[in-house]
């Protein structure tokens, strides 16, 4: 039954991006302390934080980073069990793949805790194989933890204007704010396709009918997406478009925004300094 | 005698050169004049108004904008298409197309920035839009997250920041409640009042006599049928009946069915 209903999970899948980004945006238009921020110095302290991420090598250096990260989050009011379960969803996806080998004498040769015997094969798991895996899932769930917060506390539009500070071209800047804008307006067309269609013909038994339906919308969709950008491109040539965008700049750095880029550059320094000392 | 600030001369147009949208059109519009485009869906309005704003060029017959003829290769020259785009502004149909930014702020002053206004007039204009219209909580707002009236009025703030001294509108108050409509009129009325030029195309027949001081009328075959005085050609219901301007409108008044022409003009007014 759940299988067949794709004009039902069409509509659930459309309706639930729209939210997830409602609700995101929810997050960066709170008062909170990261919002207050101002977004370059924002996005230039947690990329510092996650190239110090990986310079680190040691387990409790790294964990008290994804220690502030959470302090962060609480600052800038996000609800601790939305967050854990935002970055714990895609930690084990980047992490398993290459954690789980590295338990082994295979690629971690060293002192043996424990082997299996598998098929005749024996694998043994080493203390070096788990010092690796825990260091290597630290570095994930930290990194993980620091992108999903900025992304939580900053603008959709304000990420794209960040992009300049790291060399992005106001062209790129420019055609991704106009696709992230765009996919509301498909979603939205989507949406209403498949409760007319639903409302004309009710519950679609058939897989094929199904099919046939979202495929055929699929390609009435891109039609439409086609036709709109010409005269997207119209309206943008009739305000004076040429060809090289000029976006506004409108950030303004305040006294808070340098004392919380000199904080961070002292606890920057002061992990690089422990950490050459803890190995 | 000043030089109307468009002139036609034997305009048409066809799409895709199959499909006829304008048939031989001839008129001009004179500087701070405001004229409405008047005529059934599917008549031609607004490809005449992408026409006036040299998004599409003739096919026959030529456009001139002061005294100088529009062709395609001028706009070629940055300096002619940002000239001619400092002194006419359009604001299309669709708010969805005109709004194509990720937030109303940036849609508002997209035209100035292009164009090369300076910071410090950015800022003076946005805040002087911002409380014209009101709509100073829709700045960080996102497009897609605005009601029809809010995006109208963005829409006509985003090219009112350009500061144009032509305003080609194309049916802006389509869908909107009595209230938006209202605003919308009276902001258009300002403009006028302060110098603008003003080509309206609708078939909303309510605002007419108000945006106008010459209504072009559009036929069936894509031509004007008919241009005057807007009190004239209001007032010749059989003129407006033909050309699918007017509709009849049942209703009930004291428990009887009672019948005559809807005009959207002043049908609310009848004992």
């Amino acid at each position: 039954m759940k299988k067949n209903n794709f004009l039902k999970t069409s509509i659930m899948g459309a309706l639930s991006f729209v939210k997830e980004s409602l609700f995101a945006d929810e997050f960066a238009l709170k008062k909170g302390f990261l919002q207050g921020i101002d977004p370059r110095f924002k996005a230039a302290v947690i990329v510092a934080f996650v190239i110090l991420v990986m310079l680190l090598k040691n387990v409790f250096l790294i964990l008290s980073l994804y220690i502030i990260c959470l302090i962060l989050a609480c600052l800038s009011g996000i609800n601790m069990g939305f967050f854990l379960k935002r970055t714990w969803i895609f930690i084990p996806l980047f992490s398993l793949i290459i954690a789980i080998p590295a338990l082994f004498s295979v690629f971690s040769p060293g002192k043996e805790i424990f082997s299996l015997n598998l098929l005749g094969f024996k694998l043994a798991v080493t203390q070096q194989g788990i010092d690796s895996a825990i260091l290597f899932l630290s570095r994930v769930a930290t990194s993980v933890s620091l992108m999903v917060l900025f992304a939580l506390v900053t603008r959709h539009n304000q990420i794209l204007k960040v992009l300049r500070i790291f060399g992005v071209p106001q062209v790129f800047v420019m055609t991704f704010g106009m696709c992230y804008r765009y996919i509301f307006l498909f979603v939205g067309i989507i949406q209403d396709t498949y409760i007319s269609i639903k409302s004309r013909v009710g519950f679609i038994s058939s897989v094929n009918k199904g099919q046939k339906l979202v495929a055929g919308n699929i390609a009435l969709l891109w039609q439409r997406s086609y036709q709109m950008q010409t005269q997207v491109y119209n309206a943008m040539l009739s305000r004076g478009y040429t060809g090289e965008p000029k976006l506004i700049e409108d950030f303004s750095a305040a006294i808070k925004d340098w004392i919380f880029l000199i904080i961070a550059a002292t606890i920057i320094i002061l992990m690089l300094w422990k950490n050459q000392y803890l190995n | 005698m000043e030089k109307p600030i468009f002139e036609l001369k034997n305009v048409s147009f066809s799409y895709l050169k199959r499909f006829l949208a304008l048939n031989n059109l001839n008129f001009s519009i004179s500087k701070g004049s405001k004229v409405v485009l008047m005529g059934a869906n599917g008549s031609g309005k607004s490809t005449l108004l992408s026409i006036l704003d040299s998004i599409i060029f003739p096919d026959k017959g030529s456009v001139e904008f002061m005294g100088k003829e529009l062709k395609e290769s001028d706009f070629m020259e940055h300096k002619f298409s940002q000239n001619f785009r400092k002194r006419v502004g359009f604001v299309f149909q669709n708010p969805d197309i005109q709004l194509f930014c990720p937030t109303v702020k940036e849609d508002i002053v997209f035209g100035p920035l292009q164009l090369g206004v300076s910071n410090a007039e950015i800022k003076k204009r946005l805040e002087k839009l911002v409380s014209v219209f009101n709509i100073g909580h829709l700045l960080d707002r996102a497009p897609y997250q605005l009601s029809i009236g809010e995006k109208r009025k963005v829409a006509l703030a985003s090219v009112l920041a350009i500061d144009t001294e032509v305003l080609l509108l194309d049916e802006p108050t389509a869908g909107l409640d009595p209230q938006t409509t209202r605003s919308i009129i009276d902001i258009i009325l300002e403009e006028n009042a302060a110098g603008k030029t003003i080509v309206t195309a609708t078939h909303d027949l309510h605002i007419v006599a108000e945006i106008s001081d010459t209504v072009h009328v559009f036929g069936g075959v894509k031509n004007i049928v008919r241009s005057g005085e807007p009190a004239k050609i209001l007032s010749d219901e059989e003129f407006l009946h033909e050309h699918n301007l007017v509709h009849i409108h049942r209703h009930k008044h004291g428990g009887e069915m009672h019948t005559h022409e809807h005009r959207h003009l002043d049908h609310h007014n009848h004992e």
